[in-house]
């Protein structure tokens, strides 16, 4: 961490201007001002260069004209303005894979494993006006150095420029895994959203798309042999996600360096497969909910069944084919048991066999993952899988911690891979009230809001041995939409999801006071890019680093 | 006008069977089961209106085409596909006839709009018949035809392009049970474009809401544009883009007026008021000085210098020159979180209180006394906030009106001098609270006003608490307020909707429901009753292009009941 931390302090000393977000590794500024050339230029070395990278390099070259941010500061850049008749004039980036490196997609990099993706670049922007370069091993790390070089540039009166070159750049993130999950089941979003919401998330190098897809409130995903479950379980048949919206949202995230991680919650979470399956369900919508339920409806598998466990294998056999990435989460939250003691079938049929509930979950959990580990997936899961189940899972599983924070430590003593994801953390969804009906004084439950200084003062390896600390893939913010939809996904995630992409890209111990007037340039870019990102602060503030400190 | 006993237990059972998407809930409603839906050439009349003003004539077209172009279906499972019997057989209406009662005049729904508070008439009669093709909708004033038209449109599901109900015949007689139900609205902290603003006042007419209360200015930013002070928003202002120009004053105004909404416009002094010291740094104490928090509530620390008779000559000129701008009857003077080290400290101020001989005491009195004069020589009322009166014990004309902020519990302090009020109290109005701090370097710092006020704590807030028989008429209504440092265009609809239309509810509708019950029943919250209401409205907000958010999953606002604690 003392490389890091003198980056940092480097870039704070000497770049005070630089709307770079996240923080990369390492990075050297100098103090004059260089333009962009309106002929500008992004040209990729070698043959065969892949799609994605040429749309990518289109989508750059048109967002460094497009982008208009003004610099942060009072009179938005007009005091740089009698720099730009001597500055020089840059009219090339070229992009360039290291030796012995070969092309393959953005997409096929981004869909590898965690583990494997490669997302390191080395920036290179001269002062003189000579072409500034990209060098990276993969495609994916050509476009992480593409964003970067993306958020370099100010504009004031149609120039765009820097005050900053030159610049150089050695970048790679601290942890592979660096998420965004979407809850699309308690309130059902359009793809323009998820599409508007990869593209922001790709601005902060966010890599992975975790999709709650269904829950047991609705069933929005079409999967080709089980359209019932949408048929009869999405909110109405125009909000369903159909095959040819779920390969869009893909391509659209791979090529925005992002993987998408389905989640089919099980056995729990999945009352709406009643609708379309009502015998595979127990204690479904029963009443009063909160006996049988962590909220309305009730209804969770009858994993005891063994029609029920290989419908679920096919189910996911099925998804599978949707969804490129090596991960596939199969949930495992929340399960009441409960919901058992009252259901005759599963009563009858543990008495028959001699099982016990725990066994068969055992049985369920094993047969289930072993469907996708035969497809070559790893399955993920939620913490209480590991913490409160005894159930067989493959050591490659990976478990996200959603409880507390205070859970992950249980996790890796148990030598699973784990990803961050604490409520008392990461939850954009607290802080709202309650939702649940005839409850006038209710908050919600993971009170209080979690802002975005609070999720960027993180610690991923507290209280770990440097063994347990290698266990740690990353991390991610959360939506659960119980009081979320198209009307406020903007708001209620941004800029804060941008707080762990930084978090989990730069490593931690960043200052969020030193961080703020960043995460401003950042939010400020993304409305320019038409995503409604809240105000953190007065604009009097924004455009005064530090004068609204608490103590300035 | 109370509810109509002798139904009570009728509308008990037509509330749980299916609640009417009307918010706020009209005072008295009696409706019946039988089905009416419109005809596709249904009509408003304005025949028996002579003679009706523009805005009349603009307010029933704009709800006739809302007729066609709401799309909202019943929040049930199947969205009204099992209403298709009852729709094919539902009596049809043709027209809807507005008509003034005898002896009124008729004027323009901005003339009543700008009206005295206390004296609007707001107050309607909506027959919606089964036995004939003409719904009545009557009033004393095109103010309240305006208010029964609103309620008008929000009767009606669709279901494949047919626009019906399911409670003919109704009978509505209503009326608000305060004047004042507001929303106040800070455009300094950041600033909103026109078009928000006109957004937010259709959404707030679409609810009832009476008056905006533009705090316009902060220290933070100038953005009014005032003809005689040009370099105060050309200094002051965020950038050249980000003003509101005199015309653009009127523009909203008009637009305000012409859908019931009045506008009191606060110039937040003497406190709340650096961005002043951009063009006129003469007239500014402790401008922008550090540690801000020893000077200020929140960066940047700065107030206008009391003790300068410049200073106070320029605040009555400039005060002038924007009452001069403002047609309605009420403006604010603010007056909030004035801080005494920022002029005990302040070298000029130091001078001006030796040299005049008096105390900071003194000159607030005098700054007080002035701006309210100018305010009442211009016709208008004067507003104040609460920590003036109580803190600082400020004389004030005696028929100001007391804007209570702090806490819900200083009502009771201002009623007790005899000054009338209205409600604004952080611990049950407050938007922007729960957001979690906004200033650098706090890294675990909360909102000042954590928590969150969720809707259902505003829609529990009761105007009469701890206040006598003798002082309820003080109470003028209340409103809710967006203070702007955490919000932006990005954010304005969410936060502000739906839990607006709670204080909408509060004010409007007051103590009783139609049914005769208190609203503050144990099961006001409950999904069979205001929730379902508020899930419709809000249904219906983001139909109309206003993007309220979700209170609970869909799943739930299909299931009216389902989702409550007890379920």
């Amino acid at each position: 961490m003392k490389l890091l931390a003198l980056a940092v302090l480097l870039a704070t000393a000497y770049s005070p201007v630089l709307a770079l977000w996240p923080q990369p590794q390492s990075i050297e500024t100098g103090s004059s001002t260089l333009r962009l050339a309106p002929g500008f230029q992004i040209t990729v070395t070698g043959h065969g260069v892949p799609g994605d990278l040429l749309a990518a390099v289109g989508r750059t070259k048109k967002a460094l004209f497009s982008d208009k941010l003004g610099r942060l500061v009072v009179g938005r850049g007009a005091a740089d303005a009698p720099t730009f008749a001597q500055a020089k004039s840059l009219s090339r980036l070229t992009l360039t894979l290291g030796k012995g490196a070969s092309f393959a997609s953005i997409t096929s990099e981004a869909q590898k494993a965690p583990e494997d993706r490669d997302e390191a670049y080395h920036l290179v922007l001269p002062a003189d006006g000579s072409g500034a370069t990209i060098t990276a091993n993969s495609t994916l790390g050509l476009f992480r150095g593409l964003t970067t070089f993306s958020q370099l540039w100010y504009e004031h009166g149609n120039t765009v420029y820097t005050v900053n070159a030159p610049v150089t750049i050695q970048d790679a993130p601290a942890y592979p895994y660096r998420g965004f999950m979407l809850d699309t089941a308690r309130n059902y979003f359009p793809v323009d959203d998820i599409k508007r919401t990869l593209d922001a998330m790709s601005l902060v190098k966010i890599n992975q798309f975790h999709w709650h897809a269904v829950d047991s409130q609705s069933f929005p995903l079409v999967i080709p042999g089980f359209t019932d479950l949408s048929d009869k379980g999405a909110y109405s048949s125009e909000q369903v996600y159909t095959v040819s919206d779920v390969r869009d949202i893909v391509s659209y995230a791979g090529a925005r360096g992002i993987d998408v991680m389905v989640e089919i919650d099980t056995p729990g979470h999945t009352a709406i497969i009643s609708q379309a399956h009502p015998d595979f369900v127990a204690c479904a919508e029963a009443s009063p909910w909160a006996t049988y339920a962590n909220e309305p409806p009730a209804g969770q598998l009858r994993f005891v069944n063994p029609d029920v466990t290989s419908y679920i294998g096919d189910l996911f056999s099925a998804a599978v084919k949707l969804f490129p990435s090596t991960m596939f989460s199969t949930g495992g939250d929340e399960l009441n048991t409960k919901c058992y003691d009252i259901d005759e079938p599963t009563q009858s049929a543990l008495n028959a066999s001699g099982s016990t509930l725990e066994q068969a979950l055992d049985v369920f959990t094993q047969k289930t993952h072993k469907v996708l580990e035969d497809k070559g997936k790893t399955p993920v899961v939620w913490e209480e899988m590991v913490l409160v189940h005894n159930v067989t899972l493959s050591k490659e599983t990976k478990v996200i911690v959603w409880i507390s924070s205070e859970n992950v430590k249980a996790v890796v003593e148990k030598g699973y891979k784990l990803i961050h994801g604490a409520s008392d953390y990461f939850y954009l969804d607290c802080g709202g009230g309650g939702w649940v009906g005839a409850n006038p004084s209710g908050n919600s439950w993971c009170d209080p809001f979690k802002t975005w200084q609070h999720a960027y003062s993180f610690d991923p390896v507290a209280n770990l041995t440097a063994e347990e600390s290698k266990l740690i893939l990353g991390g991610q913010h959360l939506l659960w939409a119980e009081q979320s939809g198209p009307q406020n996904l903007d708001p209620v995630v941004w800029p804060r999801a941008a707080s762990s992409a930084e978090l989990f890209w730069s490593g931690p111990g960043g200052n969020a006071s030193a961080a703020l007037p960043r995460l401003h340039d950042l939010s400020y870019r993304l409305r320019q890019r038409g995503v409604n990102a809240i105000a953190l602060q007065p604009e009097w503030c924004a455009l005064r680093p530090g004068a609204c400190d608490l103590t300035a | 006008m109370g509810p109509a006993r002798p139904y009570a237990l009728v509308l008990l059972a037509f509330f749980t069977r299916c609640a009417l998407a009307l918010w706020p809930i009209p005072r008295s409603l009696v409706g019946g089961t039988t089905p009416v839906k419109l005809s596709p050439s249904f009509s408003i009349d304005l025949g028996d209106v002579h003679d009706p003003p523009a805005d009349l004539l603009a307010a029933a077209s704009r709800s006739r085409s809302r007729l066609d172009s709401d799309r909202f279906q019943r929040l049930v499972l199947g969205r009204g596909a099992s209403d298709t019997g009852a729709i094919a057989r539902a009596h049809t209406l043709h027209s809807v006839s507005l008509a003034l009662c005898p002896g009124s005049l008729v004027r323009s729904i901005a003339d009543e709009t700008n009206k005295p508070i206390d004296s609007k008439s707001e107050s309607y009669e909506l027959w919606i018949p089964t036995n004939d093709t003409r719904a009545m909708l009557t009033a004393n004033s095109t103010l309240g035809l305006l208010r029964g038209l609103t309620t008008f449109e929000q009767l009606w599901y669709d279901y494949g392009g047919v626009k019906y109900m399911l409670d003919g015949p109704l009978r509505i007689v209503d009326e608000p049970a305060f004047p004042y139900r507001g929303f106040s609205f800070d455009t300094s902290r950041n600033f909103y474009p026109v078009s928000d603003i006109l957004r937010t006042i259709d959404a707030m007419s679409w609810v009832k809401l009476s008056v905006l209360y533009w705090h316009i200015i902060d220290s933070q930013s100038f953005p009014l544009g005032i003809p005689a002070f040009p370099e105060l928003s050309e200094k002051g202002a965020y950038s050249l883009d980000e003003i509101y120009t005199g015309d653009d004053v009127q523009r909203i105004i008009k637009f305000a007026n012409e859908r019931g909404v009045d506008v009191v416009v606060e110039m937040d002094w003497p406190g709340h008021t650096t961005a002043i010291s951009s063009a006129y740094p003469e007239h500014i104490a402790c401008a922008s000085k550090s540690p801000w928090s020893k000077y200020a509530s929140e960066p940047p620390a700065g107030q206008l210098r009391i003790a300068s008779p410049s200073t106070l000559s320029f605040a009555q000129t400039l005060f002038a020159s924007v009452a001069q701008m403002l047609p309605g009857t009420m403006m604010s003077s603010g007056g909030d979180e004035v801080n005494l080290p920022c002029w005990e400290e302040d070298e000029q101020t130091k001078a001006d209180l030796a040299r005049r001989n008096i105390t900071i005491d003194d000159a607030l009195n005098e700054f007080v006394q002035t701006v309210q004069g100018v305010i009442v020589e211009h016709g208008k009322t004067p507003f104040i906030k609460s920590d003036m009166v109580l803190t600082h014990n400020a004389p004030v004309v005696d028929d100001t009106v007391v804007v209570v902020w702090q806490k819900s519990e200083d009502a009771t302090a201002v009623a007790q001098r005899g000054l009338r009020l209205i409600h604004q109290p952080s611990n049950y109005f407050y938007l922007d609270c729960g957001g979690g701090e906004w200033l650098g370097n706090d890294v675990l710092g909360n909102s000042w006003c954590d928590p969150f006020k969720t809707w259902q704590r505003a829609y529990s807030f009761d105007p009469y608490t701890n206040l006598t028989i003798q002082q309820f008429s003080l109470v003028l209504g209340g409103q809710m307020p967006l203070w702007s440092e955490q919000s932006s265009p990005e954010n304005l609809d969410p936060i502000v909707w739906p839990r607006l239309a709670a204080g909408a509810e509060v004010f409007w509708t007051g103590a009783t429901l139609p049914d005769g019950l208190p609203r503050l029943n144990t099961n006001a919250t409950a999904s069979t009753h205001a929730l379902a209401r508020l899930n419709e409205l809000r249904y219906r907000m983001v139909d109309r292009g206003v993007n309220a958010i979700a209170l609970q999953p869909k799943w739930c606002v299909l299931r009216p009941g389902e989702c409550d604690l007890e379920s």
